[in-house]
């Protein structure tokens, strides 16, 4: 085999690739050093695995099964709401403007867009008083930081449905037109060019969508935080909690290498999965 | 079996640009008919409309005595090879040659019987396996090819089927589809730019320019008579020239040209009428005799350009007017670019057009 010369153009990467990979390779050290008892803010900096038995205790559990619980719904129920949509939208006149409209969550912060959907679901907020206007209901339901979590499932679901529609709007938009009239000049009925041609095609991007939300939503901390339930809550707000609340960081740390490691096998369970659907 | 297709007084636009404009002509069953035209005259407007892709503004399509106006595209029974080829990405080449049959719900052994053959037919065997985006563009074409031959529909559609294949190849697959569309007796509609083909293959064929069709004949007739200076001028080169009737009487008529005095046939002229008359470059001979006939026209004029074509000889010939005429000749025929001819045309290759 040749050898390969060195490249001279790859410095020209440096100052981008650089700046990137430096705080994340340094961020990563300083985190599992952390995680061992090391860069000990309050007490001795020296080796040690109690941080991690703090860690694995029935609390860090609980908060670590609600986020990936609401995660996965969240990336479930909002791709099984948007492909639909994605479908619909393609046929209907005026979608440019309703998919404008759709798109607005995406814009909203998650704290605002937290807000702003608490306020609908709260106590004394907009679904309760029509509820009880209706008298269907005696007494206001608990919607937000509701002990199953369905107040943050709720506005999980309003943030994502947008943003996996713009993937999978594009995805379904990006087939030929020729190629759906071949299939239906072959004999395809609509139920057959979905199964046979839509679906298929678009399968990868649907995995890329639901991927990318539950990775966002295992992560996040806004929206558990605001509409959550107080316990358990999501593993980012335990995270803060140990850092901020306790000034407990070598825990903390050690929550977020299992954030990175739990992110980083949904990924690669992606690109098997994807590899697979290639084949 | 075979089905008669009917097209008849087709509009269909775009916004506000008029793609076809009261298109109307019968295909009787089983019969080849070549779609010949220019780029964007709306030869796969008209297909996408026959398969029921596009909905005309006006005017019905019959298969048989059956109006399919309302009936979609999947039940049309059609087969359309497309300009685009529009293969499934997803599938490979065994998958979508297949897709057709698994649609009809024809049976497994029989589907893997037709695809061996067709694929064969093409010159696909050994790529089954491969997804389009591992083949060459005359590949896909050729799968394009065999997915719409496959499904042995009513009515086959083509959409510039060949372009993308070497000449041999597309000689060898011509023949094929012809042999195949004639011994199931499939009407079929043949898109092409290529004016030989078009000729070669088939039983009709449409000239269409803008939209509108120009003229519908068999390919001798169409080649020998156009009814147009745009027929003549797409089908074949053709010398064109206009003139004035000077004189009409009997069966000849004399016509002031730009090449100078002609005598044509009369084909019912008036003195006085203005006329476009098309020559064929192979129709003008060089004379070599020393006596001339009275009933021909001799011209002469200096050889420009002698080009080899392989199988004849061009000449680009200037004539006293200045006009330059295009004369195709023996290819063993010994001129020098430079110097004088002397060619012959006889009346009766010399076909009039009006306007
Ligand atoms: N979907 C469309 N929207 C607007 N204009 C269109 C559309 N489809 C076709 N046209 C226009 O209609 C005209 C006819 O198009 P068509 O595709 O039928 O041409 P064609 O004869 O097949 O040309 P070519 O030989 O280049 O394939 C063109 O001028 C084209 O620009
Ligand atoms: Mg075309």
């Amino acid at each position: 085999m040749k050898r390969r010369k060195f490249e001279w153009g790859y410095l020209l990467l440096i100052p981008g690739v650089g700046y990137i990979m430096f705080f994340v390779l340094a961020s990563l050290y300083i985190m599992f050093a952390q995680s061992f008892g090391f860069y000990n803010y309050t007490g001795t900096s020296e080796f040690s695995l109690q941080f991690w038995q703090h860690v694995f205790s029935r609390t860090f559990f609980d908060d670590l099964w609600f986020s990936f619980r609401t995660a996965l719904l969240t990336a479930l129920i909002s791709i099984i709401i948007c492909y639909p949509l994605s479908l619909i939208l393609q046929r209907i006149p005026g979608r440019k403007t309703f998919l404008s409209i759709l798109k607005i969550p995406m814009f909203v912060p998650a704290l605002v867009a937290s807000f702003l959907i608490v306020n609908i679901i709260d106590y004394h907020g907009v679904i309760n008083m029509i509820l009880e206007k209706l008298r269907l209901i005696d007494e206001p339901l608990r919607l937000r930081n509701d002990a199953a979590g369905i107040g943050a499932l709720s506005v999980q679901i309003w943030k994502n449905v947008p943003f996996q529609m713009i993937i999978m709007y594009s995805a379904i938009e990006a087939i030929r037109k020729d190629v759906r009239d071949a299939a239906a000049n072959l004999g395809a009925n609509r139920f057959s060019i979905l199964k046979e041609i839509i679906i298929p095609i678009t399968l990868p991007s649907a995995l890329v969508a639901v991927i990318m939300v539950f990775v966002r939503t295992f992560n996040d901390f806004a929206i558990s935080k605001t509409a959550g339930p107080y316990y358990p809550t999501s593993i980012s707000n335990l995270m803060y909690l140990h850092a901020y609340t306790f000034a407990d960081w070598n825990t903390a740390a050690c929550i977020g290498v299992m954030m990175m490691i739990t992110s980083i096998a949904f990924v690669s369970f992606y690109s098997y999965l994807s590899k697979k659907i290639g084949n | 079996m075979a089905t008669r297709l009917i097209v008849n007084g087709i509009d269909k636009a775009f916004d506000d640009f008029q793609a076809l404009s009261n298109v109307s002509f019968t295909i009787e069953p089983g019969q080849f008919v070549t779609l010949l035209g220019p780029s964007g005259c709306g030869k796969t407007t008209l297909l996408r409309v026959i398969a029921g892709f596009l909905e005309p503004d006006q005017g019905e399509i019959f298969f048989g005595d059956q109006v399919m106006n309302e009936v979609p595209p999947n039940k049309r029974n059609t087969a359309m090879c497309f300009q685009s080829y529009a293969l499934f990405p997803h599938k490979t080449v065994y998958e979508n040659i297949n897709f057709g049959l698994r649609m009809r719900k024809i049976k497994v052994e029989e589907q893997e019987k037709r695809v061996r053959e067709v694929m064969e037919m093409v010159d696909l065997v050994g790529l089954e396996h491969r997804k389009p985006y591992e083949l060459s563009g005359g590949q896909q074409q050729r799968v394009a090819l065999a997915r719409a031959i496959i499904v042995r529909p009513e009515i086959l559609l083509f959409d510039e089927p060949l372009s993308n294949l070497d000449a041999k190849l597309r000689e060898k697959v011509r023949v094929d589809i012809r042999n195949i569309q004639r011994s199931l007796g499939i009407t079929t509609v043949y898109v092409t730019h290529d004016q030989a083909e078009a000729l070669a293959i088939s039983d009709v064929v449409i000239a269409m320019n803008k939209g509108k069709i120009v003229q519908k004949s068999d390919p001798k007739t169409i080649y020998n008579h156009p009814s147009t200076k745009f027929v003549a001028d797409f089908i074949g080169s053709a010398n064109i020239i206009s003139g004035t009737c000077l004189e009409a009487a009997g069966s000849t008529a004399v016509v002031n040209t730009s090449l100078g005095i002609l005598q044509v046939q009369n084909t019912g002229l008036i003195q006085g009428d203005t006329i476009f008359l098309c020559i064929r470059p192979e129709d003008i001979v060089p004379d070599v005799s020393e006596n001339v006939l009275p009933d021909q026209n001799v011209l002469t004029g200096e050889v420009l350009n002698a080009v080899y074509m392989g199988s004849s000889l061009d000449l680009f010939i200037r004539m006293d007017t200045q006009h330059i005429v295009r004369a195709s000749v023996a290819k063993d025929t010994w001129v020098s670019e430079g110097s004088q001819i002397r060619f012959i045309v006889h009346p009766d290759k010399i076909c009039i057009m009006k306007g």
